[in-house]
């Protein structure tokens, strides 16, 4: 596959986009870090302070859903405009042109699984700790994956004809976290709209994180499996759809 | 063994003249026509075989870049097929992917994988691209500390030691010094000799007949001649030269047009003094004998604008006097577009003395041979009188153009012969 042929390539863009995302500003790749962790101390001191939410050790509630978040709506952004962004090389030289988006995917990744060093280290510190359903965590790492790959491919393909999905993006992420049970628990969801939060793919995939992480039980196989289907049918559709728009990229950038 | 085969392919573009991309444009301008259908390759058929060197030849717009870009699958074709065997690359664009901030070894590795190598690949190749970059001591440093030509020279070591079975260049070959292209030039004898397939487009003529073993003649999006480099490049060049007479044509006539204010050459002679502008910045004399016209005519005696280097050019000066005197001098110099004298003579230097001329007539001037090098020229012609003062100057009177397949530079070319012990 042309693909695998090209993963030399792969490497150096993820290896490029994480050595020079923040050069040049003083704390560098401390930034990877700093951003999710002041992200969090925000909504803590909202959540525990202002509106108070009754639930026990709420920061590293929060926290360990909040990153794969992150990582998701990040690499959306991100992929969606970056093929546009990448218009020099697209116009001038041939490569299969997804590895654009799964290389920001997977930079993103890459922050997502260094962070979890941090987390480790903050459950610890909170006394909540590890317990054995972490081997668990390699399962939803898999899903959360598949399933940003599948809608960056996808937009970052659209995105070349209708450039309103950009700008759209912003507003329809922040929409998308709030309708995410990452700031609540799910049970504070009424039962009546329970069904369709279950229809939002990112859903079982915050509970997983939490359920692995933060209650320290095995999460919910069934759903994580069909959630995990769909996230690979999705990629499936999305590389299809990005295949065939990917033909007049080089005329439309 | 056939590596590329281009069967009947046409290729359009939108030329877009207000551009809609965003939801609300496509959705409220659906059906109208905000571009135009450009035709940029109107069934183009190509065949290419393994080791071939063929040369893409035409104007600008003919097509050959958007040729080569499908070649490399950048774009595709609206109809017909294009296919390939082996692995292609192309130096259509040096440097793609270069990080001003990483350095010049980190560089490579991210260039290379672009073209399709793995880091395998890669480590094997890396000494021969820092030798062949001749930048072994900069390679740890960042590319942005470069000049522009050592740049180019890392971004064309990686792109010619990629090991490709095709590669594809486009006008790229003016790399580095000059001892650099000829090793670029060495290096693309090389992959000629190993097998590789070279697909070239150039402007430049000589480098084209240097390398390639065909040629392929573009013209208006449909292939005009193939076969060998040779033959097309010179019916490339016939071509040319007419078209570039015609140009020349229609300024000249233009430009006569302005001069004479819509006169014609009759109603200028009936009237001299007042008939034209005095204040041509070209012109200057007092007239007492007039430069009518000039023209420049080929060995068949039919004006042209444009010469062969090496073909006799027949100078004809028609002149009108309105004076007596005892010697008449005329004159002719030559410039180059940037204005550089490149000859000038008349016929006193010459040791001609003219005592007496007709009230009107025409005088030549016959050179066997032009030897000005390939560009643009123009021609001065004057009358003078005998002390020097100009009866009638005028400048850049004729434009006209020499084309050559040789590229040397200079003005006049030296007749010459390499003996080589």
């Amino acid at each position: 596959m042309e693909l695998y042929q090209y993963r030399e390539m792969l490497k150096n863009l993820v290896r490029k986009d994480l050595r020079t995302r923040y050069k040049g500003s003083f704390f560098g790749f401390l930034w990877t870090f700093i951003n999710p962790l002041l992200q969090l101390l925000v909504y803590t001191v909202i959540f525990t302070t202002i509106m108070r939410f009754d639930i026990k050790n709420y920061a590293m509630f929060l926290f360990v859903a909040l990153l794969p978040w992150i990582f998701f709506s990040n690499s959306l952004i991100g992929s969606t405009g970056s093929i546009i962004n990448n218009k020099e090389l697209i116009k001038k030289i041939f490569f299969p042109r997804e590895i654009i988006p799964i290389s920001v995917v997977t930079s993103g990744f890459v922050n997502l699984i260094l962070s979890f060093v941090i987390v480790f280290i903050a459950l610890f510190i909170s006394g909540i700790g590890i317990t054995p359903a972490i081997v668990c965590l390699p399962v939803v790492l898999l899903a959360v994956y598949v399933m940003t790959l599948g809608f960056s491919l996808l937009f970052s393909a659209l995105n070349v004809y209708v450039r309103d999905l950009e700008h759209i993006l912003g507003i329809v992420t922040m929409a998308w976290f709030y309708f995410t049970p990452v700031i609540y628990q799910v049970d504070m969801i009424p039962a009546k709209f329970l069904k369709l939060f279950f229809l939002n793919p990112m859903t079982p995939i915050t509970l997983a994180f939490r359920d692995i992480l933060y209650y320290g039980k095995a999460p919910d196989f069934t759903i994580l499996g069909i959630n995990l289907a769909t996230g690979v049918l999705l990629t499936i559709f999305g590389h299809q759809v990005f295949r065939k728009l990917q033909k007049n990229f080089a005329e439309e950038i | 063994m056939e590596v590329i085969k281009v069967s009947d392919v046409w290729k359009s573009f939108r030329i877009y003249h207000d551009k809609g991309s965003t939801l609300k444009e496509r959705i409220l301008f659906r059906g109208r026509n905000h571009y135009e259908e450009r035709w940029v390759l109107k069934g183009v058929n190509l065949s290419v075989e393994q080791g071939e060197s063929v040369g893409l030849l035409g104007e600008n717009g003919s097509g050959k870049s958007t040729l080569l870009k499908l070649l490399t699958r950048i774009i595709y074709p609206n109809k017909g097929t294009i296919d390939i065997r082996g692995k292609v690359s192309s130096l259509l664009e040096l440097g793609a992917g270069f990080h001003p901030d990483m350095t010049g070894r980190e560089n490579i590795y991210m260039n290379a994988s672009i073209f399709g190598l793995t880091k395998e690949d890669i480590d094997r190749k890396l000494d021969d691209i820092i030798t062949f970059s001749e930048l072994s001591p900069f390679i740890d440093t960042p590319v942005r500390t470069y000049s522009s030509g050592m740049y180019m020279r890392l971004a064309f070591s990686v792109a010619i030691n990629v090991n490709a079975d095709i590669l594809l260049i486009d006008e790229i070959l003016a790399v580095g010094d000059v001892n650099f292209q000829k090793k670029c030039y060495d290096r693309l004898r090389d992959l000629k000799r190993q097998g590789t397939t070279i697909v070239i487009v150039s402007h430049d003529l000589s480098s084209i007949e240097k390398i390639c073993d065909k040629a392929v003649w573009l013209s208006e999006g449909s292939i005009q001649a193939t076969g060998n480099t040779k033959m097309v490049i010179d019916r490339y060049m016939q071509f040319m030269n007419r078209k570039q007479e015609d140009i020349l044509k229609r300024e000249q006539v233009r430009k006569e047009g302005r001069h004479h204010a819509g006169s014609d050459g009759e109603a200028k002679e009936a009237d001299p003094e007042t008939g034209r502008p005095e204040n041509d910045p070209n012109r200057w004399g007092g007239k007492e004998v007039e430069i009518a016209n000039v023209r420049l005519l080929d060995s068949n005696g039919e004006q042209k604008y444009s010469f062969a280097y090496g073909e006799p050019v027949r100078i004809e000066i028609e002149y009108v006097s309105h004076t007596k005197t005892d010697e008449y001098v005329f004159g002719i110099g030559i410039s180059d577009r940037d204005g550089i004298p490149c000859y000038g003579t008349n016929t006193r230097i010459d040791g001609l003395k003219i005592k007496t001329i007709n009230s009107k007539g025409k005088i030549q001037c016959n050179i066997d041979k032009i030897t000005l090098i390939e560009g643009k020229y123009f021609l001065d012609v004057a009358s003078h009188a005998e002390d020097g003062r100009a009866y009638d100057y005028r400048k850049n009177l004729y434009e006209f153009a020499v084309t050559s397949p040789v590229k040397d530079t200079g003005i006049a070319r030296q007749e010459h012969q390499w003996i080589i012990d």
